[in-house]
């Protein structure tokens, strides 16, 4: 993105939440709910790549389809484009929903096995619009070939490709309707590592290519860091900390932030007997019963006795860097993240304490 | 480690092949190494290069049909296991050789108690008591950091999470103080901070109780930070071979360099673009007559389609199944 120019919101996030019934007892009433998402708040920019990171069960899955709105939300709302998809009939949503795609973990299980890899790139085709047989066959084609695969397999069954190949099919399928925006979850979770970057990479050109806008869901951090411009670190439904990448990276602010990068085996020998590594004792809350306070105070190595007892507030600490953790209280917040940036002063002393404290923890 | 010491297993030319109605399928092909006591051998590879056939053919744990132990040694102790009947293998597993595999829910059986299941090994392998094996089997909670180890001996394996479900399994595979340990994809499943959780174990139980370790993953971050040495698998061979040092310092063979290369850093420059390995990993439905790797690999020459490199020195504790030398660039005098 060119500096100075304020960036172009394509989806607008606002206090999102996703709470999924749990019933019980004789009479299967209900007894309680999975907060799954529980308020979120974010923005990503036309082009650019968001992150979307954190441990199994925290919500990524969930957030990222009910920004399609797949689920009814329970509360918050989602705009693209300025436009709030809360309001939008389900006559509306259709029309709309072409231009927003999602790409999955499992290519295996999202593609339909008695399909040919021909009737599924085309099958949005088929219900979107009217084209010819020979237009849609014709579009077909050139899906496949941006996305690497040989036009010769149009006619074969899913069965019959790799994981990487069939990624790519789901992919070519995600792309029929010349999307703007792809959630892609865990893309190459189920792929091996040589794999992956080939992955990747598609995406990567695919962006350029068709100036696409990514939510990106993963656990591989590594990962992440190459391909995303922000990121947002997710810890039991909320998100704990987004920042830009670099920052997020290089001093993070929120102790689970720190404790998660600090965890990533690096293949490297030598660096791996530096790394101070920040072991979190226990396990994740369940979502259905999240503790009082700051949700990560059960494993905090910094906890603190308000914690246990007032959830932090999540705000700008520093020029476009978010974070949810009592440690910050003492932090002036953030004027507007835009005019900070636009006016060209994002406060210098600020900032400075700000990198000093990520740095020495 | 020091060299020469007397291995606890040494596998020799270990050959698995796979009936299936399409055909044969080569699984493992002509694998050989050991294991020197109180070291941890890592094993990586991607999906399908034969590194959960390789240890379960060690102990006779593949269904026979389909799969066929076709030739090899494998020496432990006096015994070589794939001459040894099921008593013999029965008395070994569990109790000598212990087991962790990638996924604890398939492995615990969900009717009974985690206590249960710890003290079966103890009571049927080292004969202790009811009583004995419970202080036991509490014991051994504890060793894996398992808060309130005694009142969780009651409880059912879907009442635990999964990474002190892969605790439990560790602990039943250390139950009978086994001299090896062969643990495949252990934190695959896992989140990275529980599986940092769990190699912290690791490290320290290796420390207090001192046996072997294979340590099976496809995350070479996992095997920089454990291992002592490093075997390579690509195809149902070793391609490379080497401590972890020299391997992560001077890779040799061209899947080695070119599987770190894919792995994005992080820290420090990022690279605009990931580098790829090309294709796709090969089929295995015949013995090997050239090089697995060819296909895809960037230095492949004429010789590298006629003959399947052997694993050739190239350095103190170290070889690589490959006729190129990426010293010089050219072929290696072999
Ligand atoms: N339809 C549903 N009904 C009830 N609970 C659900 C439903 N979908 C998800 N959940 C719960 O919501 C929480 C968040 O789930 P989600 O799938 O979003 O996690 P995730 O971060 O994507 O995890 P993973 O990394 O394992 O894919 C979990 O506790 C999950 O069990
Ligand atoms: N029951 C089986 N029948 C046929 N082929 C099998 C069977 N089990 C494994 N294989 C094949 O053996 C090879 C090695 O598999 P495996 O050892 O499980 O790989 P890894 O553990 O390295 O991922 C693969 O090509 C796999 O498809
Ligand atoms: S608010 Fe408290 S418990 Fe939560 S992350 Fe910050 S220091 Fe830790
Ligand atoms: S033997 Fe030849 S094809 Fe095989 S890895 Fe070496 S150079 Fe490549
Ligand atoms: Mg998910
Ligand atoms: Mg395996």
């Amino acid at each position: 993105m060119p500096d100075g120019t304020p960036p172009n919101k394509l989806v607008e996030v606002y206090d999102l939440k996703m709470h999924f019934p749990i019933y019980g007892g004789v009479l299967r009433r209900r007894v309680g709910e999975v907060k799954a998402v529980d308020g979120v708040s974010f923005d990503i920019h036309e082009g650019e790549t968001l992150g979307l990171v954190g441990e199994s069960g925290c919500g990524k899955s969930t957030c990222g389809r009910a920004v399609l709105r797949l689920y009814e939300v329970t509360d918050g709302a989602v705009k693209i484009e300025g436009e709030n998809i809360a309001d939008w009939s389900a006559e509306h949503l259709r029309k709309v929903r072409p231009k927003m795609q999602m790409v999955f973990q499992d290519p295996q299980a999202s593609l339909n096995p008695r399909m040919t890899v021909a009737s599924i790139i085309g099958e949005p085709l088929d219900e979107h619009t009217r084209q010819s047989k020979k237009d849609k066959l014709n579009r077909v084609y050139h899906l496949m070939d941006a996305v690497g695969l040989n036009r010769d397999f149009a006619n074969r069954y899913p069965h019959e490709f790799s994981g990487g190949q069939r990624q790519r099919i789901g992919i070519a399928r995600a792309l029929a309707l010349n999307p703007r925006f792809i959630v892609c979850d865990e893309p190459i979770a189920a792929l091996d590592v040589s794999i992956q970057a080939q992955v990747v990479n598609l995406l990567e050109d695919l962006q350029e290519e068709f100036g696409l806008t990514y939510l990106f869901i993963s656990h591989d951090l590594s990962m992440v860091r190459h391909i995303a411009d922000r990121v947002a670190v997710m810890y039991l439904g909320k998100i704990v900390e987004l920042a830009p990448r670099d920052a997020l990276y290089d001093s993070p602010l929120h102790p689970y932030t720190q404790a998660l990068l600090s965890a990533v085996p690096e293949p490297d020998p030598s660096l791996e007997a530096r790394t101070e590594r920040i072991i979190l004792k226990g396990d994740v809350p369940s979502p259905a019963n999240p503790p009082k306070g700051c949700n990560f105070c059960t494993r905090c190595p910094q906890v603190m006795d308000i914690c246990r007892q007032t959830e932090p507030e999540y705000r700008e600490v520093a020029p476009g860097h978010f974070t949810a953790c009592h440690l910050q209280d003492g932090q002036p917040q953030q004027q507007q993240q835009q005019q900070a940036t636009d006016a060209g002063q994002p406060a210098p002393a600020q900032r400075q304490e700000q990198s000093q404290q990520g740095e020495d923890t | 480690m020091p060299d020469g010491q007397l291995p606890v297993l040494d596998v020799r030319d270990l050959k698995t092949v796979f009936r299936t109605r399409r055909g044969e399928v080569h699984a493992v092909n002509s694998v050989s190494f050991d294991l020197k006591p109180g070291e941890l051998l890592g094993v990586v590879g991607e999906s399908g290069s034969g590194k959960s056939v390789t240890m379960m053919s060690l102990i006779g744990l593949l269904p026979s049909p389909p799969a066929e132990v076709r030739d090899g040694q494998v020496l432990f102790g006096d015994n070589d296991l794939l001459k040894a009947d099921e008593d013999t293998l029965r008395a070994i597993r569990g109790a000598r050789i212990g087991f962790v595999f990638q996924d604890p829910m398939t492995s615990l059986n969900p009717v009974f108690t985690v206590g249960y299941q710890l003290m079966e090994p103890l009571r049927k392998h080292m004969g202790l008591n009811k009583k004995a094996a419970r202080a036991r089997a509490q014991e051994l909670l504890e060793l894996v950091g398992i808060p309130d180890a005694g009142r969780r001996l009651k409880d059912y394996p879907h009442q635990f999470s999964g990474g002190m479900r892969q605790r439990v399994m560790i602990a039943i595979a250390l139950a009978c103080d086994p001299e090896v340990l062969i643990a495949d994809e252990p934190t695959t499943a896992l989140d990275v901070t529980i599986q940092a959780q769990i190699l912290e174990l690791v490290k320290e139980l290796r420390q207090k109780l001192g046996m072997a370790i294979v340590w099976i993953t496809h995350d070479l971050g996992v095997i920089a930070g454990i291992a002592d040495r490093v075997m390579v698998m690509y195809g149902g061979q070793i391609v490379e071979h080497a401590p972890v040092k020299e391997l992560f310092g001077n890779p040799q063979h061209p899947y080695t360099r070119a599987l770190l290369g894919t792995v994005p850093a992080m820290h420090g420059t990022r690279e605009a673009r990931l580098r790829v390995i090309e294709g796709q990993p090969p089929v295995l439905d015949a013995p090997p007559a050239a090089c697995p790797f060819r296909a895809r690999c960037t230095h492949s020459f004429e010789r590298c389609e006629r003959e399947n490199p052997p694993r050739i020195p190239v350095g103190p504790l170290h070889d690589a199944a490959c006729f190129w030398n990426p010293a010089t660039g050219g072929p290696r005098d072999a």
